[in-house]
């Protein structure tokens, strides 16, 4: 039979060119049958090729018992093969790992340093705690390996090992340190020492500062930039527990800062004095000043340097690290930073977005606004057809592709040019990470960078037209428990919300956006050409045209909108939404009771309940509950205000006025009316004191039954009329007047000049669209005219005072001659809410300039008593949070478990505990002292034994070799334990003398002599499980201490 | 610390996989196939940092905006040689622009140990490949990075096989290697 090769093997894959998955098929049909053979050479080359293809994501589980017998093999070339095998294939569940550890140790303790390489690569690949703890002895001392590279490779596996099982630390660090304190060692494996060290350095800094004479003296000396860039990155982590730090570190810094030709030192430089709290510590000297300078100004020189877009990138991420310490810095760059919003690079856009959005203040939000949006606006949507050539094989599998011979692949690795230099198309993710920023820009700190809400509203309705499609909207499956942050319309639809409910002052604004949202026949206008983007608004636009009915300006085309056949396909969740806005705004049409019933009126009216119960009632067995539930309420109210339309005689033609039916002026809207809904700080239900003399278990009425009986009763001999002459009393009505507010003159004054300055009419018209500035044009207009103190040019209206009443006219609201109040373009002063509580906060102008823009009014969080926002969010935020941190990332390597294990030396309670000077040296003395302790006991047992051993020459043989192996256990009980847990030495240098004493006894000739060693040894055990057990109570102790850090 | 590191080709063909946590083989691959649909979109002119993969970014870059947790992977750094990508997936607790250092070094021994390297060689020798990456780092931990030292660990293991005669034509010198070569190449 012909076997094939590695080479035969790829060589084969490129000339099967549309077969290559059966040539794959056969081939790992022949690899099954040639790893059975006993041949070694040929099972080690069918491991080859498997591994090759496992590349490809062909499986290769099924060989990993084979893999092992190849390991097994002598020759170094076969090992090599099966341990590479190994590291591809072996997974968590593989079940040989057991198997594979007497391979490991054995070739751990290899005589070839070559042979010892393999397993000290791969064993990071499989490690689990209990092959940790088992290797672990075959490892260290491979770290005083007379071979540098072996010694470099066994601190990385360590450090491995030390992840899955953090109690390696506790012989290996002593090992390591002394390693890194060797001056002589060689620099590649201190340079990995470094690596390591930095690695678990921002875990537990505190245990690393005793190495910080050690870890400065590298940095000095330089030479590594690796390892120097990894020093500064472990300096930064250390600087914040030892201040004294920063002023030995700022000269070599700022030194290699100014000479470095490395730019990734130098950004690490300038990132470690950042990071490292330098900048903050050394402010106010005028070396600060210079640090601060020389930081920034370096980094901007990398922001400005032509064409090399890593260091943006990098300085971006430089800057976000300080904008938040230091704002004043990163905002003298805001020019260079804006410009990297637009940047073609998407990554450096990613970054500078971040960025930006802890830059933004009243001042230049527009600004940046209008920069993504205009962003948003004129970049294509990035269809999801684009990538589909690119999407190599994410459903099928990847085979690798059959390539002719004369294919690219001997092209050098030279750069090459064929790729165009266009900006990609947003990508879909990208758009949703604008948006949500700019949400969170604009309503930071309960929008305190707004001022200008007409403005704001007319982005969020922008931002609808460009919201990428979202992939979950049938309505079927869109359910209460999807993430609401998935879909960014309900996002925008929730500023949407916000705004009107907390901005009273552009309340009619954003209820008028709200309508243009829901009308059916904009749709094509107002939401995205293409796919199902922003629908999530709708969800928020149906609450708000609802809630504020009498805001709207088109309630028939609103009504007609919201039963329109469409909204049948919207969410569930939206549907419901909907649903309750339907009598809502049917109680806005149908409630005023200043208009006659006449006969058109009722004919009116009539129709518009029929096609409201036409509309509910195929809803009343929807599969959605919640739809399900609130069509069937409305269905039957709808239908016994029907009855009662219907049985309520119509006035005559000639004017008299005809009450209408008390049901739809009075009671349907007293459903809806009361009190106005204002927003509530989270968690201020919490704090509603339970009255003291609410008592919940004392029935309210003890014959309930009797009652109940009764009641059934009478339901009988109600009559009907008595039911409506309940809705007779007098009932406030839904459009009840809001209380007139005084406007205290200054005020007054300062209504004129509401215009807002801060946003330039060229700028809004490159992102916004033309519509819409339209409408902003026509609307600055109409505020105008509606100000009484304007004075027209034209002069062809009547006069403002009744400007009010006029605009409602003249949008044709049906009959609603209540002036609205709030529609009157002056601020509210609102008295009735200016009592202690801080429920209402007037906007203090931050600039002088701005007070005399615009003051606007923002309804902040209701709650009760001291606010305590942080302690509020917290019940919300809490869940959340928890979650992030359960799911772990894909490719994270869980290092916490080293978080409880401390590695200093002292080892005693209180762990984070810093090390001085004098407990290291007093440490020292113990250590020597216990050393010198446990010879003198080696020495007295070595005397005893070959006292006994003279004595009693014959038969003895077995008793001795127990005894020695168990002084040797002893030993090294000692040695790795000793030196860790400092305390405890010293218990232990006590009990030695001790023991010294009773071997003195023991050392009587007498008979019994073997009886005493026995007795001896058992102690001598004993006392190892004692302190064992003493150590791992230590742990535990150290595990406590995280949660307070 | 270093989670993976990945070569493939132009195509999306991956040349050596190398994940420094166990991960199951189809999720290997549908990340290395988000990272290629990541890449190949890139014009030359953009810089070496690519934004999370949506395997790797759901996960990591939830709605906190505090910095990532250390130990998550969170950067994406990688290098375009004429046909084959080279990817170092990391945590933050490695510097972006040593790291484009540390795979300018991957690259330059591969150069040393096969003398004008091209892809070719790779596919052929990916154990070699493997050795290599091997002698750089260890565990996700780099343990070089010294050009010679890990060329001559390379070179201990064993003669380097050079690829087949009739293969192909030499000539790969990695004299230029894209842009801001010079800017950062301080070692």
């Amino acid at each position: 039979m012909f076997e094939k090769s590695l080479y035969d093997l790829i060589r084969g894959l490129r000339t099967h060119k549309g077969t290559e998955k059966e040539y794959i098929a056969d081939s790992i049909k022949e690899c099954r049958k040639e790893i059975r053979t006993n041949d070694m050479d040929l099972k080690s080359t069918a491991l080859m090729k498997l591994t090759y293809l496992e590349m490809f994501g062909h499986d290769m589980s099924w060989a990993s018992f084979n893999v092992l017998e190849v390991m097994s093999s002598p020759k170094y070339r076969h090992k090599r093969t099966a341990y590479l095998a190994a590291v591809q294939s072996f997974r968590r569940d593989t079940e040989v790992l057991m198997l594979a550890e007497n391979q490991l140790k054995k070739d751990v303790t290899s005589p070839t340093p070559t042979v010892i390489s393999l397993p000290l690569g791969a064993i990071p690949h499989v490690i689990n705690p209990s092959m940790a703890n088992s290797l672990l002895s075959d490892l260290l001392p491979r770290l005083t390996h007379s071979h540098p590279s072996i010694r470099k490779k066994t601190v990385g596996t360590l450090y491995r090992l030390a992840l899955v099982y953090p109690e390696t630390l506790r012989p290996a660090w002593p090992k390591i340190k002394e390693r890194l304190q060797d001056v002589n060692e060689d620099p590649s494996v201190t340079a990995a020492i470094v690596n390591v060290v930095c690695e678990l350095g921002w875990r537990r800094p505190q245990d690393f500062l005793p190495l910080a004479p050690r870890l400065f003296d590298l940095l000095v000396e330089g030479g590594n930039n690796w390892m120097a860039i990894k020093l500064i990155k472990l300096f930064a982590t250390l600087t914040p527990l030892e201040p004294r730090l920063i002023k030995k570190l700022l000269p070599p810094l700022t030194k290699i800062i100014r000479e470095t030709s490395a730019m990734s030192l130098l950004y690490e430089c300038i990132n470690g004095i950042i990071q490292g709290g330098i900048l903050e510590a050394v402010e106010g000297t005028a070396d600060g000043e210079e640090v601060a300078k020389l930081c920034v100004g370096k980094l901007r020189g990398m922001m400005v340097i032509e064409g090399d877009a890593n260091l943006k990138y990098v300085a971006l991420l430089a800057f976000d690290k300080i904008v938040r310490s230091h704002s004043h810095l990163v905002s003298q760059q805001q020019d260079v930073i804006l410009e990297c919003i637009d940047d073609p690079d998407i990554s450096i856009r990613m970054r500078a977005l971040d960025l930006v959005v802890g830059m933004v203040n009243s001042e230049n939000l527009t600004a940046i606004v209008g920069r993504l949006m205009r962003q948003l606006r004129n970049a294509p949507v990035a269809s999801s057809t684009d990538d589909s050539p690119n999407d190599r094989g994410r459903r099928t599998g990847i085979t690798p592709y059959a390539e002719s011979d004369d294919s690219d692949a001997e092209e050098s690795l030279r750069p090459h040019e064929q790729k165009s230099n266009h900006p990609p198309p947003l990508p879909e993710d990208y758009r949703i990470n604008v948006i949500r920023r700019i949400l969170e820009m604009c309503s930071r700190d309960t929008y305190a960078n707004i001022t200008d809400f007409e403005w704001y509203i007319d982005v969020l309705v922008q931002l609808v037209r460009v919201s990428p499609a979202t992939k979950s909207t049938s309505a079927v499956e869109y359910d209460e428990d999807t993430d609401y942050s998935g879909d960014v319309g309900r996002g925008i639809g929730r500023e949407l919300q916000n705004v009107a409910v907390r901005v009273k002052s552009v309340r009619s604004e954003a209820v008028d956006a709200a309508q243009s949202l829901v009308l059916v026949d904009r749709r094509d206008q107002m939401f995205p050409s293409s796919g199902n983007g922003g629908q999530g608004v709708l969800e928020y636009a149906g609450w708000l045209v609802g809630e504020y009915a009498t805001y709207l300006t088109s309630p028939e085309g609103v009504m007609t909108s919201i039963m329109h056949p469409l909204s049948l396909n919207l969410s569930s969740r939206t549907l419901a939404v909907y649903l309750q806005s339907v009598p809502k705004v049917f109680a806005s049409m149908s409630g005023n009771d200043q208009v006659s019933w006449t006969p058109e009126r009722k004919t009116l009216m009539t129709l518009l309940m029929a096609r409201i119960i036409h509309f509910l009632e195929p809803l009343s067995t929807h599969p959605s509950l919640e739809v399900q539930e609130r069509a069937v309420e409305y269905l039957e109210l709808m239908r016994l205000a029907a009855e009662a339309a219907s049985g309520t005689a119509t006035g005559g033609s000639h004017g008299d006025f005809t009450d209408p039916p008390l049901l739809l002026t009075q009671a349907i809207p007293a459903l809806f009316s009361g009190a106005e809904l204002n927003p509530v700080a989270p968690g201020a239900q919490r704090k509603v004191p339970i009255p003291e003399d609410l008592d919940l278990d004392t029935p309210i009425n003890p014959n309930l039954h009797s009652l109940l009986a009764n009641a059934e009763l009478e339901a009988f001999e109600t009559d009907e009329d008595d039911v409506y002459a309940a809705y007779s009393e007098p009932i406030t009505s839904y459009t009840s007047h809001e209380p007139a507010h005084s406007v205290s003159a200054s005020e007054r004054l300062d209504a004129p000049t509401k215009e807002p300055s801060s946003y330039q009419n060229a700028v809004e018209e490159e992102y916004l669209d033309p519509d819409i500035i339209a409408r902003r044009k026509a609307e600055r207009r109409e505020r105008y005219k509606d100000d009484p103190f304007y004075i027209d040019p034209e002069g062809d209206r009547g006069s403002g005072a009744v400007t009010p009443l006029g605009r409602i006219v003249r949008e044709g609201n049906v009959g609603n001659v209540e002036a609205d109040i709030d529609a009157i373009p002056i601020m509210d002063l609102d008295l009735e809410n200016r009592g202690g509580d801080d429920i209402m906060r007037a906007r203090s102008p931050r600039s002088p300039r701005r007070a005399a823009v615009r003051r606007v009014e923002i309804i902040g969080d209701e709650t009760l008593g001291p606010r305590e926002v942080d302690n509020a969010r917290e019940d919300i935020v809490q869940p959340r949070l928890d979650r992030a941190k359960g799911k772990k990332s894909l490719l994270e390597v869980d290092s916490s478990g080293l978080g409880s294990l401390s590695l200093d030396d002292a080892g005693d309670d209180n762990a984070g505990r810093r090390l001085t000077k004098l407990d290291i040296e007093r440490k020292e003395q113990e250590e020597a002292e216990m050393k010198k302790a446990l010879q003198e006991v080696e020495r007295l047992r070595l005397e005893m034994q070959r006292a006994s051993e003279r004595l009693e020459a014959r038969g003895e043989t077995t008793v001795v070799r127990k005894k020695k192996k168990k002084v040797r256990k002893v030993e090294v009980e000692d040695d790795g334990g000793g030196e860790v847990v400092g305390v405890e030495g010293e218990k232990e240098g006590e009990a030695a003398p001790l023991k010294k004493k009773k071997k003195k006894k023991a050392k009587v000739p007498d008979g019994d002599e073997d009886a005493a060693a026995g007795k001896h040894d058992d102690g001598d055990v004993m006392a190892v499980a004692k302190k064992k057990k003493k150590k791992r109570r230590l742990v535990a102790l150290d595990e406590g201490a995280p949660a307070e850090m | 610390m270093i989670n993976a590191v990945l070569v493939f080709n132009n195509a999306g063909q991956p040349r050596l996989t190398k994940f420094y946590t166990q991960l199951d083989t189809s999720v290997q691959q549908r990340l290395i196939s988000e990272i290629f649909t990541l890449v190949a979109n890139r014009p030359n002119s953009a810089c070496n940092f690519l934004p999370l993969p949506p395997l790797l970014a759901s996960s990591s870059k939830s709605s906190t905006p505090t910095t990532p947790h250390n130990d998550t992977p969170s950067l994406v750094t990688y290098r375009h040689y004429a046909t084959l990508y080279f990817i170092i997936i990391s945590t933050s607790t490695e510097s972006p622009l040593a790291l484009l250092d540390l795979i300018q070094v991957f690259v330059q021994a591969l150069d040393g140990l096969f003398e004008n390297v091209c892809e070719l060689d790779l596919i052929f020798n990916f154990e070699t490949l493997h050795a290599t990456l091997g002698e750089l780092i260890v565990g996700g931990v780099v343990v070089e990075t010294q050009l010679d030292k890990v060329v001559e660990g390379v070179k201990a293991q064993g003669r380097v096989a050079k690829r087949p005669v009739n293969e192909g034509k030499g000539g790969l010198s990695l004299a230029g290697f894209g842009r801001g070569d010079g800017v950062w190449a301080g070692r």
